[in-house]
C-alpha cells in the first residue's frame, strides 16, 4: 500500500535542495528530506510545548486550552516561560516548522517535475500568520499584540481586535478579504460543480467533454473562462484573499488607531461634492 | 522558473472560428448570434465571449432581477431627496431596510416603512429560483449533471434563512438583513452582539471552517493543476477516467506530502462538499440564533468550551444596589 | 497591434490603480504608535493611541492657571450682596473670585466688565433681566450636583463651567434633536434617521441620534440576552441593538476610546468579564440623563429661539460635551481641587441625595 502501481517509476533521486542525497528518501507514503526531517523537529518540539504550556494552565478541555503571549509591557523582548515565553517559543516552532513545509513541497515539486505554484500558494498562507504574529506586533511595538493559542481563545482575540476599532466589518481591506473568501467558495463551487456534472452526466449519456463545459457556462452566463483558466482564477482568488486577510490586519493598529467608520471620513471631503 | 512558463497567463493566443456550442435539444429556444473575442480575458482563460442562451427563464429572472434592483437603487436615491450626487456620496451608507418592528409579519403595510423592502425581496427571490430553473435546464439540455443546480440551492438556503425562514420564525420582518452596503454590515455586527457573540455559535464556527477549508483547496487544487500544466493537468474530465502522468504527478505530490491524495474526481468532491457545507451549516447557525439560542457566549458557558482569564469582576450595578 | 491596445489598457488600468493607491497611503496613520494593555494578555483588550493625536488633544485640553486661593472667611455672600441665591454661603472673596473666573471661562473678553455682562445687566447685578443669568444659576446648581450626587461618574476630576465651556458661551460639544433630512417623495426607508454617515456615531450608518431614546429618555441599553435561551417577552430586535451599538459609537469616540476600554467583547453584557470603567460610564449615561431632564431641558422656555435646535428642543449635554476625545476630561486633571466654590453648601452635601423618578428603575435580572 505504501508504493501505488505506477508510483515506482517517479521514486527517483534528485531535485533536493539541500543535503543532496543524505535525506532523499522516503518513509512510507512520505517523502523525508532534509526540509522533512527539520519539519519534524519544529513540530515535535512545538507540540510538546504546547502540551507542557497547556499542563501549566488550569485545563485540559481541548477547547478552553490558552497559550497566550506575553504582556505589553514586556515589549518585543523575551518574557518568561509562563508569562507568554511558551507562546514565543512556539510562533518560533510554527514558523519553522511552516517554512520547512514550504521548502520539501518545493523538493517534491522539483522531484516530479512540477511547478512550484503549491509551496508559492502556501508561503502566502503562512505569511498571513508571519503579519499577525510578527509583523504587526513589531510595528505595534510588543509581542503581545499576537493572538493566543487556543481554540476558542483565538476567538476572543479576534472579537477583541476587531471592536478595538469599533466596527471592524468597515475596515476596507476586510471588506476587500471577505469578498474574496466569499467569491473563492463561490467559484470553487461552480468550479467543482462543472467537473462532477461532466464526469457524472444524465443518467444513460456518456461522460462530457470540455466542449459541453464550455458551452454550458456560455448559455447560462455568455462566458466560459475554460480549465485551464478556472484554475488560475481560483489561485489567483484564494491567495489574494490570503493577501487581503494580512492587509487588513497589519493596517489595524500601525496604521490605523481609530474606528474603522471614520476612515471612510476622506470620502465624504473630497472637494466634489463639498457644499452638499 | 521563468514566469511566462508557469502557466499563470496564456503566452500565445489561438483564434479559430468562434465555436457556436453543442447543439440544443429540441424544444429550447435558440442561442444569441455571434460574439466576440477579447484579447485581455484570453491573458487569463478563454478569449471567447458569447454566445448566450436567454430563454424565458433566463429573460424572465434577469426581469425580475432588475425590478428588485430598481425598487433597491430608487429607494435609495429617494432617501437622499433624489440628489444625484448625494447619491454618489452616500452609496456605501444608504440603505433599504426591513420593516419597524411594530409591522411583524403583516404582508401589507405602508411601503416607506417597509413595503418597499418585503417587495424587493419578492421579486429578488423570484428571480433567484428563475435563476435556479435556468441552471438546472441548461445543465439537461447538454446532458450534463445537476451539480451546479444543487449547490446553488444552497446559497439560496442561507439566502432563505436570513431574510424569509427566520424572520417568520421570530415573527417579524424586521429581523430580516437590511439591501445596503455599510447596513448590511451592521446588521451583521448587531446580530453578533445582540445574540451574544455569534463566535460562540458552533454553526458559525463550521460555516468559516469550510469557507476557510474552500479557499484552501481551491489554493491548493488551482495550484496542483497549474504545477501540471505542463502535462496537460487541466483535462480533469479526461483524467478522472483515464489517469494520465499529470494525475499521477499531482496525486504522488500530496502523497509525498502528506500521506494522502485525492483524484482527479474526488478532488471535486471534496470540493463541492466544502463549498456548498459553508452557506448550509452557515445558514443553521442563523437560523438556531434567536429561536433556539438568546445568548451564545451563556450557552458555550453551561458547555464547558468558553476560555478563562484571570476575572476582573467589576461588580453589577443591577446587584449590588447602584442602580437605584 | 492587438497586443499594443491591450499593453495601452493595462499600463492605463495600471497607472490609475496606482494613482488611487497613493492617494489612498494619505488616508491612514503611521506607526509608531501606542498602546495600553486593558485586559489579559491575549485578549487584546486596550487602547490603541496615535501620539500625534494624542499630542494634539493634550493640547487643547489644558486647564486653564488657577487664581490665588480665596480664604472662605469673612462675611458671606448673601449679607454683602443683593440676590445671591445659589452661591451664599460663600465668602464675598470666594464670591468674586468665582464670578471672575466663570467670566473668563464662558465670556472671555478684553475687558472684563463686558465678560460680567453676559449674564447682568450693567450697574444692577442683581437684575434678573437677562436669559443667562437664569440659565448660569441653574448651572450653577448642576455643577454642585455633579460633584456630589454625581461623584460616582465625575470621581477625583470633578466638573467645573470650564469642563465643558472651554472659554465659549456654548459648550462646543452639544446636541439637539435634527429634522429628518429626507422627504423621501413616498420612498422614504429606515426608521428614524440611519444610513447617513453619521458624525455622532463615528461615521457608521447607524442611527444618527441615539441620544434622545439614551441620554434624555431612558429606554433599556441591555440588549443581550440574561439566558442562554430565548425568554418570552424579553426580546430586543436588531434594529434596537442598532439604536445601542450606535450610542457606544458615540461613547466611544467622544473618550477617544475603544469598546475594549469597557468591555470584553467576547461578553458585552457580562459584567464580570468586564473592566471597571464600565461602571464608571454606566453611571455616566445616568448622570448625563439628569442633566438633561433636571437641568437642561426645564430652561427650554427660558432660552432665546437661537439657543435652541431646530426642533425647539434645547442645546443637550452627551458625553462629547465634557470629555471633548479624552477618556478623562482634560486628560484627568483634578480641577475640582481649586475650585471649592463649586462644591455645595456642606449642608446641603448629604440632603441632596435624589432618586429622580424617570431613571429607569433597578431591574434585577
Amino acid at each position: 500500500m505504501a508504493v501505488l502501481t505506477f508510483e515506482k517509476k517517479y521514486r527517483v533521486r534528485g531535485g533536493t535542495l539541500f543535503g543532496g542525497d543524505l535525506f532523499d528518501f522516503w518513509v512510507g507514503p512520505f517523502y523525508v528530506g532534509f526540509f522533512g526531517v527539520t519539519t519534524l523537529f519544529f513540530s515535535v518540539v512545538g507540540t510538546a510545548l504546547i502540551i507542557i504550556a497547556a499542563a501549566q494552565g488550569d485545563t485540559f478541555n481541548i477547547w478552553r486550552i490558552n497559550i497566550a503571549p506575553p504582556d505589553l509591557s514586556y515589549g518585543l523582548a523575551l518574557a518568561p516561560m509562563r508569562e507568554g515565553g511558551y507562546w514565543q517559543v512556539i510562533t518560533i516552532c510554527a514558523l519553522g516548522a511552516f517554512i520547512s513545509w514550504a521548502l520539501r513541497q518545493m523538493e517534491i515539486a522539483r522531484k516530479l517535475g512540477m511547478g512550484l505554484h503549491i509551496p508559492f500558494a502556501y508561503l502566502t498562507a503562512v505569511f498571513a500568520f508571519f503579519t499577525l504574529n510578527v509583523i504587526r506586533p513589531v510595528l505595534m511595538g510588543a509581542w503581545g499584540h499576537g493572538f493566543p493559542y487556543g481554540i476558542f481563545s483565538h476567538l476572543d482575540w479576534v472579537s477583541n481586535v476587531g471592536y478595538q476599532y469599533l466596527h471592524f466589518h468597515y475596515n476596507p481591506a476586510h471588506m476587500i478579504a471577505v469578498s474574496l473568501f466569499f467569491a473563492t467558495t463561490f467559484a470553487l463551487s461552480l468550479h467543482a460543480s462543472l467537473v462532477l456534472s461532466a464526469i457524472n452526466p444524465k443518467k444513460g449519456l456518456p461522460v462530457a467533454t470540455a466542449e459541453a463545459e464550455n458551452t454550458f457556462y456560455r448559455d447560462l452566463i455568455g462566458y466560459s473562462i475554460g480549465t485551464l483558466g478556472i484554475h488560475r482564477l481560483g489561485l489567483f482568488l484564494a491567495l489574494s484573499a490570503g493577501i487581503w486577510s494580512a492587509i487588513c490586519i497589519v493596517i489595524s493598529g500601525p496604521f490605523w488607531t481609530r474606528g474603522w467608520p471614520e476612515w471612510w471620513n476622506w470620502w465624504l471631503q473630497i472637494p466634489i461634492w463639498r457644499g452638499l | 522558473m521563468a514566469l511566462e512558463y508557469q502557466y499563470l497567463f496564456t503566452r500565445v493566443q489561438v483564434r479559430g472560428p468562434h465555436y457556436k456550442g453543442l447543439p440544443l435539444p429540441p424544444g429550447h429556444d435558440v442561442r444569441s448570434k455571434g460574439g466576440r473575442f477579447s484579447h485581455l480575458l484570453g491573458k487569463l482563460g478563454d478569449a471567447q465571449i458569447g454566445p448566450i442562451y436567454l430563454g424565458h427563464l433566463g429573460v424572465l429572472s434577469l426581469f425580475f432581477g432588475f425590478i428588485a434592483f430598481e425598487i433597491i437603487g430608487l429607494n435609495m436615491l429617494a432617501s437622499v431627496n433624489w440628489n444625484p450626487l448625494l447619491f454618489v456620496r452616500d452609496l456605501f451608507w444608504l440603505s433599504l431596510d426591513p420593516p419597524l418592528p411594530q409591522h411583524g409579519l403583516k404582508v401589507f403595510m405602508p411601503l416607506h416603512e417597509g413595503g418597499w423592502w418585503l417587495l424587493a425581496g419578492f421579486f429578488l427571490t423570484l428571480s433567484l429560483f428563475l435563476w435556479w430553473g435556468r441552471t438546472y435546464r441548461r445543465a439537461r439540455a447538454l446532458g450534463l449533471g445537476t451539480h451546479t443546480s444543487w449547490a446553488f440551492l444552497a446559497a439560496i438556503w442561507l439566502y432563505l434563512v436570513l431574510g424569509f425562514i427566520r424572520p417568520i420564525l421570530m415573527g417579524s420582518w424586521s429581523e430580516a438583513v437590511p439591501f445596503g452596503i455599510f447596513s448590511h454590515l451592521d446588521w451583521t455586527a448587531a446580530f453578533s452582539i445582540r445574540y451574544g457573540n455569534l463566535f460562540y455559535n458552533p454553526f458559525h464556527a463550521l460555516s468559516i471552517v469550510f469557507l476557510y477549508g474552500s479557499v484552501l483547496l481551491f489554493a491548493m487544487h488551482g495550484a496542483t493543476i497549474l504545477a501540471v500544466g505542463r502535462f496537460g493537468g487541466e483535462r480533469e474530465v479526461e483524467q478522472a477516467y483515464d489517469r494520465g502522468t499529470a494525475m499521477e504527478r499531482a496525486g504522488l505530490f500530496w502523497r509525498w506530502t502528506m500521506g494522502f491524495n485525492a483524484t482527479s474526481e474526488s478532488i471535486h468532491r471534496w470540493a463541492w462538499w466544502f463549498a456548498v457545507l459553508t452557506p448550509v451549516t452557515g445558514g443553521i447557525g442563523i437560523l438556531v440564533t434567536g429561536t433556539l439560542v438568546d445568548n451564545w457566549y451563556l450557552w458555550a458557558m453551561e458547555r464547558g468550551f468558553v476560555a478563562a482569564y484571570p476575572p476582573i469582576a467589576t461588580p453589577d450595578p443591577y446587584l449590588t444596589g447602584a442602580g437605584r | 497591434m492587438r497586443d499594443n491596445t491591450t499593453n495601452n489598457t493595462l499600463l492605463a488600468l495600471g497607472g490609475v490603480g496606482a494613482l488611487i493607491g497613493i492617494g489612498l497611503l494619505f488616508t491612514f496613520e503611521r506607526p509608531p504608535i501606542e498602546t495600553v494593555q486593558g485586559g489579559f494578555r491575549g485578549t487584546s483588550m486596550g487602547q490603541v493611541y496615535n501620539p500625534r493625536t494624542v499630542n494634539r488633544l493634550a493640547a487643547v485640553n489644558q486647564v486653564p492657571p488657577a487664581p490665588e486661593p480665596a480664604d472662605p472667611g469673612g462675611e458671606r455672600a448673601r449679607d454683602v450682596f443683593q440676590n445671591v441665591q445659589v452661591l451664599g454661603h460663600l465668602s464675598v472673596e470666594q464670591f468674586n473670585r468665582i464670578m471672575q473666573v466663570m467670566t473668563e471661562w464662558i465670556y472671555p473678553r478684553e475687558n472684563i466688565a463686558d465678560g460680567c455682562n453676559g449674564c447682568h445687566v450693567p450697574g444692577n447685578f442683581a437684575a434678573e433681566d437677562i436669559y443667562t443669568k437664569h440659565v448660569a444659576r441653574r448651572m450653577l446648581q448642576m455643577t454642585m450636583a455633579l460633584n456630589s450626587t454625581w461623584q460616582v461618574h465625575t470621581q477625583e476630576v470633578g466638573v467645573t463651567c470650564w469642563t465643558c465651556h472651554r472659554g465659549q458661551a456654548v459648550p462646543a460639544y452639544v446636541w439637539s434633536q435634527q429634522p429628518v433630512s429626507s422627504n423621501g417623495g413616498g420612498f422614504a426607508t429606515g426608521p428614524g434617521e440611519q444610513n447617513r454617515p453619521g458624525r455622532q456615531v463615528g461615521l457608521a450608518s447607524l442611527p444618527n441620534d441615539p441620544f434622545t431614546p439614551y441620554l434624555w429618555r431612558a429606554e433599556e441599553i441591555r440588549m443581550q440576552g440574561r439566558d442562554q435561551h430565548p425568554r418570552p417577552n424579553s426580546r430586543q430586535s436588531i434594529q434596537q441593538t442598532e439604536w445601542n451599538y450606535a450610542l457606544m459609537m458615540h461613547m466611544s469616540t467622544a473618550l477617544g476610546v475603544n469598546c475594549t476600554f469597557c468591555h470584553n467583547s467576547r461578553a458585552f453584557s457580562s459584567w464580570e468579564e468586564s473592566p471597571p470603567q464600565r461602571l464608571t460610564a454606566w453611571h455616566g449615561i445616568r448622570m448625563v440623563r439628569d442633566i438633561n431632564n433636571t437641568y437642561i431641558e426645564p430652561l427650554r422656555e427660558r432660552f432665546p429661539p437661537h439657543r435652541l435646535g431646530p426642533l425647539g428642543d434645547t442645546l443637550k449635554v452627551n458625553c462629547a460635551t465634557c470629555h471633548q476625545g479624552v477618556y478623562q476630561p482634560m486628560f484627568g486633571a483634578p480641577m475640582i481641587r481649586d475650585y471649592p466654590e463649586l462644591l455645595p453648601p456642606p449642608e446641603q452635601r448629604r440632603a441632596e441625595a435624589p432618586a429622580p423618578g424617570w431613571v429607569a428603575g433597578p431591574r434585577l435580572p
